[in-house]
């Protein structure tokens, strides 16, 4: 499905990984539209590319042929520091393990983001209070991330990949790490706050009952995609 | 960078203090042994300085004599007849206090009435008691420092002489010298109507030069006329070859700093890789990461340096008693008496330390920069581009040793000889990561056979290059060091040692007792003395010598006039020049043998000519041969005295070496000229051994330094060694935690850490030995030849090898003890959901 005025528009994306002497290819010929404020889950099998397309969408990632097109800035032209500008401002990452800054309290992990765009004005830092008491970490703002549950972690790490109102929100398995209770319970954060904001949302997820949550469930298998609702 | 990245940077290394600490104090350690020898250096600069300058006061000219001095009779003339004021006479020299033997007092004899336009010693001499009639007529009078009290007393030979205060030399300027009257001057230094030098003021511009050349013509053929500024800094250079080798030992332990603070730094970086890379995926460019790592390196050098700074002080305080001691026992006389702490060496100290510690983390921040975003930058993904990078680091290893041998082979100078010398250091440092894997190849056989835990300890060294090949190197580094610096001494001591032995092969010397007394002179034997030497029984022949410090090109060295017995001839190893011919040229007083370091120096050899300043002027004398000599490093020229009797005037002998005759009882031949001799001078009579341990002894003084200096190195080793296997082993917890889990005991997992932090120990050690003794080659073969002129045999004595490695693996197993305990005390599932 393609359209002119996808918010995100994958065109003939192709991506390669050496595993010794060969290249393997990941995606050979990909492309792909979504539009403004839709909640994507992506299934697949291991090693399908998943981790991969999410890492291409943040920029992290170059793909070695095609174009990605984010609200109409053409990803694969940007350069490094431009596209790192571009995360930084426009792309919220919520990870499997969390990967809270250790180092910060959660109060602080939270402030991180506003700090890099230069955000942190007296209004914001209420906001992101606000968010913070919302997910029921208020109290525990002073806490390192070690000293959190799982469930706090990611609680913790949703609203930090949200508090600076991002575009486009990517979720690499985000309840993957956590019992059935607590993921059920962050999957519900995820889409309040989905709805909310009206983010863009692109999940990878294993579970079809987390991905039946989604607006759309796209499966990615063998370099290719297609649609499963 | 915003302060909450700073934050989530810096926490990191507080959450990890003992890392924090000993990278820190790793710094400190190179911050400390450069400023302390720096302020040793400038402290013992200082104390020359300020002992020339308050002899040299505000004259323009001096006239100068030969190893003689100045007669009296020339100042007389030079007011009288040529009517030349202001003119002023000094003697001056150094004692010993009687009580302090060790502390050398400096004595300035001048004319009280002729002193006013040249020193401000009246301006000095404040309260009431100062006597100048005292001064002037009592033979024991002086004006002393304050810190002396009303009298003191010096030592020379075996005599101990009084001087009472006529008046008190107040400030830190007059500590340590004593003003007297010329005669009483004289009188204490034994210098009867001698003068050392006459001050002048002569006019600036051409009345001044006009002056100048009038008084060059009229002066006696031995005397001179010189600038004292020239003067002072042609002495001040004698040390110059000395304080760079200082300099270079100091900086060698800063590189030793800086490796380790490479490691430290990298170190840290890796153990963040997650963080870095989750901070890049969050929108953190590669400049704030790259400014945050190496902000964070600055404040680690700026807490290091600072550290370093109080220690380098406390140190240098050490190290300039030790610094003035060799410089006394090889240059000049000097007396340094506390540290002079400049701002400029403290600045010079910090900037090296901050700069030094930038320099060591500028590729682990451009590592830290370059982390892919996401976390992707898996420890198997670091490890490959690491095996990947091998053979570039190899040939990078071995340019930068073919640039360091070709640094050099083709420039002569000292300061470029260091520069090679670091490259190599560099090139043995880069090879070093390759070689290990060589090294845990071989090690298969061995392992293999000593079961699972030995294949794991080995194959970890080698699985983890990146963290394991920098450590190595550090330690390699540091380790190769002291075994350089202590070959290079070893085989400097043992040249010496053969040299003396050969050289002192006479039975009995005999010397006046102020040979003991420092300060480079001594008194002569008098005619009646001699005659009883040569007719006691049992004197089968006897050789007599008179040292004199003569210039050769502003340059002070060692004449020897020596009237030598056949057996005397055999102890100088002549190492250019047929032994025969140069012997019965030296015979007729025209020809000289001159020392090794002189021929080096100014490339001369035997069939030259050296042109030397004598009482009837500057006089060609051929060269016979060259010996090999240790004696002095400016050199010494050994001249028949019938030469320098011819062209100095000089009948005096200050020294006698005694050959008995065959059979005859030693002991009792010196009892036999002790009794003979007492009523005629009270003389020193010593056996070889006895010269021998005496000069050993200045030996192991003079390289005391080198010693504490190596000292040093090797703690900044051991503290390398302990901060950067113990961060290796720290980080492994969630690996020890998994071996837990499946099992293995924590006295196995001990066993595990202390076979790699042993074999990792090892391996340091072991390629610091082959390191270490191109070190020790170059040091020997190419710095100190270009420094002192010295040819050095090369002597490496195996417990040094040993030692070394034993302290390498020492070490490292002491760094495994602490993580073993927190692992043994740690429980595993603590480990697995930590990570």
């Amino acid at each position: 499905m393609t359209s002119a005025d996808a918010f995100i528009a994958i065109r003939n994306v192709a991506k390669h990984y050496a595993e010794g002497d060969l290249q393997r290819a990941i995606f050979a010929d990909l492309t792909l539209d979504i539009p403004r404020g839709q909640f994507v889950a992506l299934l697949g099998p291991s090693g399908s590319g998943k981790s991969t397309l999410l890492n291409l969408l943040g920029g992290i990632d170059l793909p070695d042929a095609g174009q990605i097109r984010i609200d109409d800035r053409l990803l694969t032209d940007l350069s490094e520091t431009e596209r790192t500008r571009f995360r930084r401002r426009h792309i919220g990452f919520v990870f499997q393990f969390f990967n809270l800054i250790p180092t910060l309290t959660a109060w602080e992990n939270l402030l991180l983001p506003l700090e890099l765009n230069g955000l942190a004005s007296p209004d914001r830092r209420d906001r992101a209070m606000e968010l913070l008491d919302k997910v029921g970490l208020g109290n525990r703002r002073h806490s390192f991330p070690e000293r959190l549950s799982g469930g706090e972690q990611q609680r913790l790490a949703i609203v930090r990949a949200l508090v600076h109102d991002p575009l486009l929100l990517l979720a690499d398995e985000p309840t993957g790490n956590l019992d059935a209770a607590t993921g059920e319970r962050i999957l519900d954060l995820l889409l309040t706050l989905h709805q909310h904001a009206a983010t863009t949302i692109v999940m990878v997820t294993h579970s079809r009952e987390v991905a039946a949550r989604a607006d759309r469930i796209l499966v990615l298998d063998g370099g290719h995609i297609r649609e499963a609702r | 960078m915003t302060p909450l990245l700073w934050r989530a940077l810096l926490r990191h290394p507080l959450r990890h203090p003992w890392q924090l600490g000993l990278t820190v104090l790793g710094i400190a350690l190179g911050v400390a042994v450069v400023l302390a020898v720096d302020l040793a250096n400038t402290s013992a600069r200082r104390g020359f300085e300020l002992a020339m300058n308050r002899i040299t006061g505000h004259a323009t000219h001096r006239i100068l004599g030969g190893p003689q001095g100045v007669a009296e009779t020339v100042y007389a003339q030079l007011r009288v007849e040529h009517g030349i004021r202001p003119a002023a006479p000094v003697v001056t020299g150094y004692l010993p206090r009687a009580d302090q033997p060790g502390q050398l007092l400096q004595i300035l004899g001048v004319d009280p009435f002729a002193e006013a336009p040249f020193r401000d010693l009246a301006a000095d001499l404040t309260g009431n008691d100062f006597d100048l009639r005292a001064l002037l007529l009592n033979p024991d009078a002086a004006l002393l420092p304050e810190a002396l009290g009303a009298e003191v007393v010096l030592k020379r030979g075996g005599q101990r002489l009084t001087l009472h205060r006529a008046g008190t030399l107040r400030g830190a300027a007059f500590e340590g010298l004593i003003i007297a009257d010329i005669a009483t001057a004289q009188t204490l230094l034994g210098r009867s109507g001698r003068l050392d030098h006459i001050d002048l003021i002569l006019p600036q511009g051409p009345a001044g030069e006009r002056l100048a050349t009038e008084l060059r013509a009229w002066l006696p053929l031995d005397l001179r006329l010189e600038r004292p500024a020239e003067r002072n800094q042609a002495t001040a250079d004698l040390s110059a070859a000395f304080s760079l080798n200082l300099t270079a030992m100091s900086l060698l332990a800063l590189v030793v700093g800086m490796f380790l603070i490479y490691n430290a730094m990298t170190f840290s970086v890796v153990q963040r890789r997650a963080l870095l890379g989750l901070l890049r995926a969050l929108g953190v460019s590669r400049r704030e990461l790259f400014a945050g790592v190496l902000g964070e390196a600055l404040l680690l050098g700026l807490v290091g340096t600072l550290l370093g700074g109080v220690l380098g002080v406390w140190l240098g305080s050490g190290l300039v008693h030790l610094v003035t001691r060799s410089i006394n026992d090889l240059y000049f006389t000097l007396s340094v008496r506390e540290l002079t702490i400049e701002p400029w060496s403290l600045a010079k100290g910090a900037a090296l330390g901050l700069l030094a510690t930038l320099a060591a983390a500028w590729l682990p921040a451009r590592e830290a920069a370059d982390a892919p975003p996401g976390a992707v930058l898996s420890r198997a993904h670091l490890e490959t581009r690491w095996r990947a990078a091998l053979p570039r680091l190899m040939l990078a290893g071995l340019g930068l040793l073919a640039g360091g041998g070709l640094t050099l082979a083709v420039s002569r100078s000292l300061t470029a000889s260091f520069a090679g010398l670091f490259l190599l250091i560099l090139g043995c440092a880069l090879l070093t990561p390759p070689t290990m894997v060589g090294l845990v190849r071989l090690n298969r056989p061995l392992t293999a056979r000593l079961g699972l835990l030995a294949r794991m300890a080995n194959r970890d060294v080698a699985r983890h290059l990146s963290r394991t090949g920098i450590a190595v190197a550090a330690l390699m580094v540091a380790f190769s060091t002291t075994v350089g610096v202590g070959v290079m001494v070893d085989s400097f001591r043992g040249g010496v040692a053969i040299w003396i032995d050969d050289l002192l092969n006479a039975d009995l010397y005999v010397a006046s007792p102020s040979v003991e007394d420092g300060g480079n002179r001594s008194d002569v034997l008098v005619p009646a003395a001699l005659a009883v030497l040569r007719d006691t029984p049992g004197v089968a022949a006897i050789s007599t010598y008179r040292a004199l410090k003569i210039e050769l090109e502003r340059r002070p060295i060692t004449l020897i006039a020596a009237e030598l017995a056949p057996a005397s001839q055999t102890g100088y190893h002549l190492i250019a020049g047929d032994a025969d011919t140069a012997w019965r040229l030296f015979q007729t007083g025209e020809a000289v043998l001159i020392s090794e370091p002189l021929a080096y120096r100014r490339q001369l050899s035997a069939g030259d000519r050296i042109t030397l300043s004598t009482e009837q002027g500057l006089h060609p004398f051929a060269i016979a041969g060259v010996f090999l000599d240790y004696g002095s490093e400016h050199g010494r020229i050994l001249l028949h005295r019938s030469g320098y009797e011819r062209y100095w005037h000089d009948p005096t002998v200050g020294s006698a070496a005694i050959f008995a005759a065959a059979g005859t009882d030693l002991t009792a031949l010196r009892t036999r000229l002790r009794e003979r001799l007492g009523p005629i001078q009270r003389l020193l009579i010593r056996s070889n051994r006895d010269i021998q341990g005496i000069t050993m002894d200045i030996f192991d003084h003079t390289f005391t330094i080198t010693n504490v200096l190596r000292l040093l190195a090797i703690l900044v080793a051991v503290v390398g060694v302990l901060s950067a296997l113990l961060a290796l082993q720290l980080e492994r917890a969630r690996e020890f935690a998994v071996l837990r889990a499946t099992g293995m005991t924590a006295r196995e997992i001990g066993g595990l850490v202390s076979l790699q932090t042993g074999f990792m120990g090892a391996a340091a050690g072991l390629l610091a030995l082959p390191t270490g003794l191109l070190l020790a080659a170059v040091l020997i073969f190419v710095i100190n030849r270009r420094a002192f002129g010295w040819s050095l045999p090369f002597q490496v004595d195996p417990l040094l090898l040993l030692e070394t490695l034993a302290l390498a693996i020492g070490a490292a197993l002491l760094a495994g003890l602490y993580p073993i305990w927190r692992m043994a005390r740690a429980r595993p599932v603590d480990a697995l959901r930590a990570e």
